[in-house]
């Protein structure tokens, strides 16, 4: 009986460490993939960085009509931003690798989903960037023309505007990233339709005024009362 | 604000005048008569100058260029705008730089020794203030002259607070409408824009009436200014301001940009040669409401201030808080603030701090606010009052000047 349990004892180890010794070449090229990529990413990124800014990469951009650095909503500046995602990007490469680099045969079908997988997250985060700048644009013009028509719901309406973008880009991501579609369409329908109709309540709420006003100079304007405005700015 | 190209060649319809004196071009309404009434007046200058005048379509005959006494006299022609743009529907601003454009295209063609704009409306019984823009340009050899208008008070505001002021401190010389709109034009200086509007090709956002006034300053042309009385244009449109502002300022600061090696080197200001008499129109003396301007403007230091964080230094923004805390009785800006404001403005346009039409849209709440002080300063003032009051701030444009130097030339360092 004892001599039987040492055996299968003896067994079970020995299988344990036949398969960690048959990970350990795997493990390595992982560690070596995962250490050359990150050397590699940061050595491209300080190269792509060092080019972009004698370049003036920031300044050409917003000559060219993009925003300027302070605009840019992820990073401080679009250099930084794609010297970044270019290291990310190498380093989630080179990790790809390396567990490709183990010879079962469920990490080659993760790798490959993974590798699939990819250019379903670069749309979600092109979508998320290019939603979250026209975001950040249509708020800002929102806000602006409220503000010059002195209205005093201009910040609310300015917020909503951008929270109704926002949700729409990041259920736009969510769905390009294929996750919980069926909710996210629910919860998107569900804070989209919020969103419009407390804006909705909050203009007709506060357009009271500027439509009594308006009505109130139709009708000066109708019994031949003259409004003379003493400033003419041109 | 874009300029847009000249979409037709003006050759085919101008090809009946061989040449001109004199290119008038008239982009405000004006009948038949009235238009023969002003040619005639022009024809009796010294040398009888050959007059070509563009005018509107529907005034002029579809047959191109036409004289009203072919067999005697070939003076003076009538042809219609080349590409008809002033009919179009569109913002005034482009209307007006196509029809400068178009202006300066037909002069250099008819060989014309000068050009005249006339924007403002023309009284059938004083058609006079018309020659006298031409007079200097054809006797005295000037190559720019420029309209003096006869103003109440609180008329021509953005010209008062920003342009003038701007246009002096930043040239030199103290020339009151530096963007007209009527203008006078030496030959030199209507090829001198072609050649840059040329160079610079279309859509370059830089507008002809802004550039004028600049570029014959910055080149050492002669320049005068004229007398002309008071201006009668319509009524402005309230819901507006802050369109006008972002079309007005935006193609100053763009010549501005283009211009920095000029107005850097010039330090302080001296008055142009003026012609004519300065007619003093009555001024009313009573109270004016401000309370929608300066409410507009609280609203602005509410709502705002993100964006005017990105554009003023704390100091201003530190003053711009306190003014909006003054009851309306005491509702006043200081010279000095608003300058800086627009200093301010024109150098975080040339840094594309933020979006440009954002940037300059955002500035129309300071406008009104200055609009308000300036109402609320001026309103038992007379004309020599307001007169007094306008040249203090161009003054202090002036003394703040060094401010903008330092800002221009090193954004980054020098913040205070």
């Amino acid at each position: 009986m004892w001599g039987e349990m040492k055996q299968a004892l003896a067994q079970s180890t020995e299988r344990f460490l036949t398969r960690f010794a048959n990970l350990l070449p795997g493990t390595a090229a992982l560690l070596v993939a995962v250490l050359i990529s990150i050397v590699l990413g940061f050595l491209l990124a300080a190269i792509v960085r060092r080019v972009l800014t004698s370049m003036q990469f920031d300044q050409r951009l917003a000559q060219w009509g993009f925003r300027s650095s302070s605009e840019w909503p992820l990073l401080k500046s679009p250099t930084l931003l794609i010297s970044r995602a270019i290291a990310a990007s190498i380093i989630v490469a080179g990790f790809l690798i390396g567990i490709a680099a183990f010879d079962a045969e469920w990490t080659s079908l993760l790798a490959r989903s993974i590798f699939a997988y990819i250019p379903n997250m670069l749309g979600a985060v092109l979508v998320l960037v290019v939603g979250s700048v026209i975001a950040r644009y249509l708020s800002r013009s929102v806000l602006i023309g409220a503000v010059n028509l002195n209205l005093n719901y201009a910040r609310l309406l300015s917020l909503g505007v951008r929270w109704l973008v926002l949700v729409l880009t990041v259920a736009m991501a969510l769905e390009h990233l294929r996750i919980a579609t069926g909710i996210v369409e629910l919860a998107f329908g569900i804070l989209f339709g919020g969103i419009v109709f407390a804006l909705a309540l909050a203009v007709g709420l506060g357009s009271k005024d500027i439509i009594t006003k308006s009505l109130e100079r139709d009708a000066q304007k109708v019994s031949g009362e003259k409004i003379e405005e003493p400033f003419r700015h041109v | 604000m874009a300029v847009e190209p000249i979409a037709e060649q003006p050759e085919q319809k101008v090809e009946p005048v061989k040449a001109a004196d004199l290119v008038l071009g008239v982009i405000a309404d004006i009948d038949q008569e009235s238009l023969v009434t002003l040619c005639d007046s022009l024809r009796t200058l010294p040398g009888s100058p050959i007059v070509a005048a563009l005018r509107n379509d529907q005034a002029a005959k579809p047959a191109g260029a036409t004289s009203t006494a072919p067999e005697k006299n070939p003076s003076p022609y009538f042809i219609p705008w080349p590409s008809s743009k002033t009919d179009n529907p569109g913002t005034p601003a482009v209307n007006m730089a196509t029809a400068y454009q178009s202006a300066f295209a037909v002069s250099e063609q008819l060989n014309a020794r000068a050009c005249c704009i006339v924007a403002s409306t023309i009284e059938n019984s004083k058609p006079d203030w018309i020659r006298q823009l031409v007079q200097p340009l054809l006797e005295e050899d000037f190559d720019l002259v420029a309209p003096q208008y006869a103003l109440r008070k609180f008329e021509g505001l953005l010209n008062s607070s920003i342009i003038s002021p701007l246009a002096r401190c930043l040239y030199g010389k103290r020339i009151r409408n530096p963007m007209g709109p009527d203008l006078g034009m030496s030959r030199r200086l209507f090829t001198k824009m072609l050649a840059s509007e040329k160079s610079a090709g279309s859509g370059n956002g830089i507008h002809p009436l802004a550039s004028i006034a600049p570029a014959a300053l910055c080149d050492n042309l002669k320049v005068c200014q004229v007398h002309v009385g008071p201006r009668t244009y319509p009524p402005p449109d309230w819901t507006n301001i802050s369109s006008l502002v972002s079309q007005v300022l935006s193609p100053i600061f763009l010549d501005m940009e283009k211009r920095a090696a000029c107005w850097q080197r010039t330090r302080s200001s001296v008055p142009l040669v003026s012609f004519g008499q300065p007619v003093l129109l009555p001024q009313d003396t009573g109270t004016v409401d401000i309370s929608r301007m300066v409410e507009s403007f609280k609203l602005g230091i509410r709502d705002l201030q993100e964006i005017w964080d990105l554009v003023l230094p704390p100091s201003s923004l530190l003053e711009l808080r306190k003014l909006a805390r003054l009851p309306l009785e005491q509702f006043r800006m200081p010279d000095e603030l608003w300058v800086r404001i627009v200093y301010d403005f024109a150098l975080a346009h040339r840094l594309r701090t933020i979006n440009r039409d954002h940037l300059l849209k955002s500035m129309t709440p300071l406008y009104l606010a200055w609009v308000a002080a300036f109402a609320r300063d001026s309103e038992a003032a007379d004309a020599a009052a307001v007169e007094r009051i306008l040249e203090r701030l161009a003054l202090a444009y002036e003394s703040a000047k060094p401010y903008l130097v330092s800002r221009w030339r090193w954004p980054d360092r020098f913040n205070p």
